[in-house]
């Protein structure tokens, strides 16, 4: 269902919402934005930065989180599951088709990760399309979209003075009850816009056969060349909205089992108690980044599992871009003579 | 602004006359204001060298991951000659095996302080010969002063010529006024404990341990890092205030007689998050307390290495 | 201010001379004042000072030997220039310099850390206990960023 939402009528809708929700929306935090609970008086930060530096999945899996409290003595409790009602306004269709590849993780047949799944549950995703997309983001090339539906319960569509509001799911819906009908005009004006804008997008790298060409060369002297400046940090994963890799740990002097956010980018991550890491250097990580992201998600779940935000070709803090790394894997030679 | 042919000519020769097997200096980035580390091996990928004020990586920080037989020629600003005097004092590498192109050095620009006035869509960035910058973004055209760009701690830097380099290319600029360094240390000392504490918590909340501070130090080499230890649990791993706070009190503790105030650990933050406000308090005690100064040379070695029966220090008897 | 301060005191094991000093601090130091012994203040890593801090301590001390009378030589000269630089260090970001104490104990002292301790002890009262940088105490995880 298409509606109409007049610019001048949002913070009124935002306001409305947060009687029965939490509203989280894209806010100013020192030189960046960030997905913060609305407050009186707030501000909304579209303008100052085309998305937030650390995306959504924040609030579904946090940097930190405790599991359990327990005691010396053997005594523990479950930390309760957050299942307040909850809308995030302004999610790009990147971040929340990045969700959609999340919950493949966290909702699985066997098993189900409780504090994932109730968040989800309790939340809304209202997503802003980017009708003028970015430069560095490269959503188009990997199957997603500026304004992709994937994971949205609505999404906004930018037409200068008013949004056209496509309601998605019921959740959606039902945020949306007020609002009047959009006309088949301004329907016609959203649509085009949409594939323009997606149109506008050059493509990044060539994704026909990339996956073959990354299978075939695991053994290529071209990793170890692609991850010399390389810093091994976490900057990469840690702002990708499809990275989900985590750790617990015990913090036996606070007396909590703690889940951190951790990455196959840390010498520790595949560090075997024995003292053995299958994952030696940086070459055999750096490795391992790019074909999970573009090779094994393709195996698990039929899609790159890469939304194309470009968080990690922004702040790589030297300057790596991993657009650039798949454009030269995919020159690659098609079989390579095992050494 | 640099004389990139004779960096080139230079780089060339070494590797030529094997004097080096590899050459660490820059190459163009993929993106307009990254420019990326680059190693090269032959002379013909020494015409990729690119050596501007967007190189905002301390290059020595790779010295550690090579084997300490590799003979490594390098490009070095100020702080960079001084992080690998540190390190050849620490036996991270036998100078012998080093061969360092020094050039004296302008500064490095936050590429955050163009994004501040240009929005983010950068198209290209050139430097001008008049101390300004040319900025094509999305929104416009900018031409915006140098210094107003730089990065905080090379607007206070006191010794942006090498110090020790096989080779100086450029000309060397004045040194730095002292009391210019002091200024964020005495400033920051003048507010009153509260202040300072609440500044400090503020900018750590907004850690996600990411460890970027870390890897792009040339002082953090240590295989196994103190947040890595589970027994003695010293710091928190996760995102809790004593975790986030622990890890900027200890990491920057580390550098103590160490760092060289290069403010790569600011640059390289995704949460902008500041630090050199705790390293360049040390540094700053190094010099008033011990006569101090990291890395003028690979031999005086740091307060901390040293001992000595007539400290003057506040104890009680 | 009444609540009863909190203090952690890292002693030598050599630093009290006198058995009777020894044994009152092994059975008759007061309840609030917890002991960490280390066989040398060499020993002392400034992370356990500041596990102290972030455990809530409102004051630290260390007691050890004088610079010549160190049982391993140098031992306690080798702490002091790093856990003074530590306490001046915590002290920039929020942790009052005087919440740390160093006491450089002579051979011939005796019943002098009963007196430090004490008077320690009041001057922490006087100074409040210490908020700042008590994290480790009642803040689960979850950062700004969570």
């Amino acid at each position: 269902m298409n509606l109409i939402l007049k610019k001048d009528q949002l913070n009124h809708l935002l306001d409305a919402w947060r009687k029965d929700y939490e509203v989280y929306a894209p806010q100013s935090l020192q030189n960046y934005t960030h997905f913060l609970p609305l407050q009186d008086g707030f501000e909304l930060a579209f303008d100052k930065a085309h998305n937030t530096r650390i995306p959504p999945k924040a609030l579904f899996l946090p940097t930190s989180e405790a599991l359990l409290k327990f005691t010396k003595f053997g005594g523990y409790e479950k930390v309760p599951l957050e299942t307040a009602p909850r809308i995030i306004f302004g999610i790009r269709p990147c971040d929340a088709h990045a969700m959609t590849m999340l919950d493949t993780v966290f909702e699985q047949e066997r098993y189900t990760d409780p504090h994932w799944q109730a968040r989800r549950d309790a939340t809304v995703l209202v997503g802003l399309g980017c009708h003028v997309p970015c430069h560095i983001g490269f959503c188009t090339t990997v199957g997603s979209g500026p304004f992709n539906h994937a994971g949205l319960d609505a999404i906004l569509t930018d037409l200068g003075e008013i949004f056209l509001v496509e309601t998605l799911t019921e959740k959606g819906e039902r945020l949306f009850t007020q609002l009047e009908t959009a006309s088949e005009e301004q329907s016609i004006q959203a649509s085009k816009l949409q594939q323009d804008a997606a149109a506008s997008m050059p493509i990044a790298f060539e994704t026909e056969g990339l996956k073959e060409k990354l299978d075939q060369n695991f053994d290529s002297p071209y990793w170890e060349e692609v991850s010399r400046s390389c810093l091994g940090c976490g900057v990469c994963t840690f702002l990708c909205p499809t990275c989900f890799c985590f750790d617990i740990v015990d913090e036996a002097q606070r007396g909590e089992r703690v889940r951190n956010w951790d990455t196959c980018m840390f010498r520790t991550y595949s560090l075997e108690a024995s003292g053995h890491n299958p994952r030696p250097s940086r070459v055999e990580r750096t490795r391992q980044r790019l074909n999970h992201k573009y090779s094994y998600w393709v195996d698990q779940i039929n899609q790159i599992g890469c939304t194309g935000c470009g968080r990690c070709v922004r702040y790589c803090p030297v300057g790596l871009d991993i657009r650039a790394m798949l454009r030269k894997a995919h020159q690659l030679p098609s079989e390579v003579a095992h050494v | 602004m640099h004389d990139l042919d004779a960096l080139k000519a230079e780089a060339k020769r070494l590797l030529i006359e094997g004097v080096v097997d590899m050459v660490i200096g820059f190459k163009a980035g993929d993106t307009p204001l990254h420019p990326q580390p680059a190693f090269f091996k032959t002379a013909e990928e020494v015409d990729q060298l690119v050596y501007n004020a967007l190189c905002q990586n301390n290059l020595a920080t790779y010295l550690t991951r090579f084997p300490k037989t590799l003979k490594i020629g390098m490009l070095v600003r100020g702080c960079e000659n001084r992080s690998v005097n540190a390190l050849v004092f620490e036996g991270q590498h036998p100078r012998e095996s080093l061969y360092l192109i020094g050039v004296p050095c302008e500064g490095i620009i936050d590429w955050r302080k163009i994004v501040e006035q240009t929005g983010e869509e950068v198209v290209s960035v050139i430097e001008q010969s008049d101390n300004t910058v040319l900025v094509e973004a999305k929104s416009g055209y900018y031409t915006l002063e140098k210094d107003s760009l730089l990065h905080e701690s090379c607007a206070r830097c006191i010794h942006p010529n090498p110090v020790s380099a096989d080779i100086v290319i450029g000309e060397l600029l004045p040194e730095g006024d002292p009391a210019l360094a002091r200024k964020q240390v005495a400033e920051f000392a003048e507010l009153s404990l509260q202040e300072r504490h609440a500044w400090f918590r503020q900018e750590a909340e907004r850690c996600i341990r990411c460890y970027a501070c870390r890897e792009a130090c040339p002082m953090c080499y240590c295989e196994e890092c103190f947040v890595d230890h589970i027994c003695p649990r010293w710091t928190e791993s996760g995102t809790t205030p004593a975790g986030m706070q622990g890890w900027h009190i200890v990491r920057a503790f580390h550098q103590t007689g160490r760092c060289t105030s290069c403010g790569a650990c600011e640059r390289a933050c995704p949460m902008d998050i500041k630090m050199t406000y705790l390293t360049e308090k040390l540094n700053d005690d190094m010099r008033r307390k011990y006569n101090f100064e990291v890395g003028l040379d690979a031999t005086t070695p740091p307060p901390f290495s040293t001992i000595t029966l007539d400290d003057k220090s506040r104890f009680v008897v | 201010m009444s609540e009863t301060p909190k203090l952690v005191l890292f002693q030598c094991q050599w630093c009290l001379f006198s058995p009777a000093d020894q044994e009152w601090v092994d059975t008759q130091l007061p309840e609030n004042i917890h002991l960490a012994k280390v066989p040398c203040t060499g020993r002392i890593n400034p992370l356990y000072l500041l596990n102290a801090v972030q455990g809530g301590a409102d004051g630290v001390m260390v007691s050890g030997c004088l610079p010549e009378q160190c049982h391993f030589k140098t031992g306690n000269i080798a702490a002091r220039r790093q856990l003074e630089e530590f306490s001046d260090y915590l002290n920039h970001i929020g942790y009052e310099q005087d919440r740390i104490r160093f006491l450089w104990l002579d051979l011939q002292d005796r019943g002098i850390i009963q007196k430090e301790l004490a008077a320690f002890e009041a001057q922490i009262t006087a100074l409040g206990p210490a908020h700042n940088l008590a994290t480790r105490v009642n803040e689960t995880a979850g950062g700004a960023n969570a």
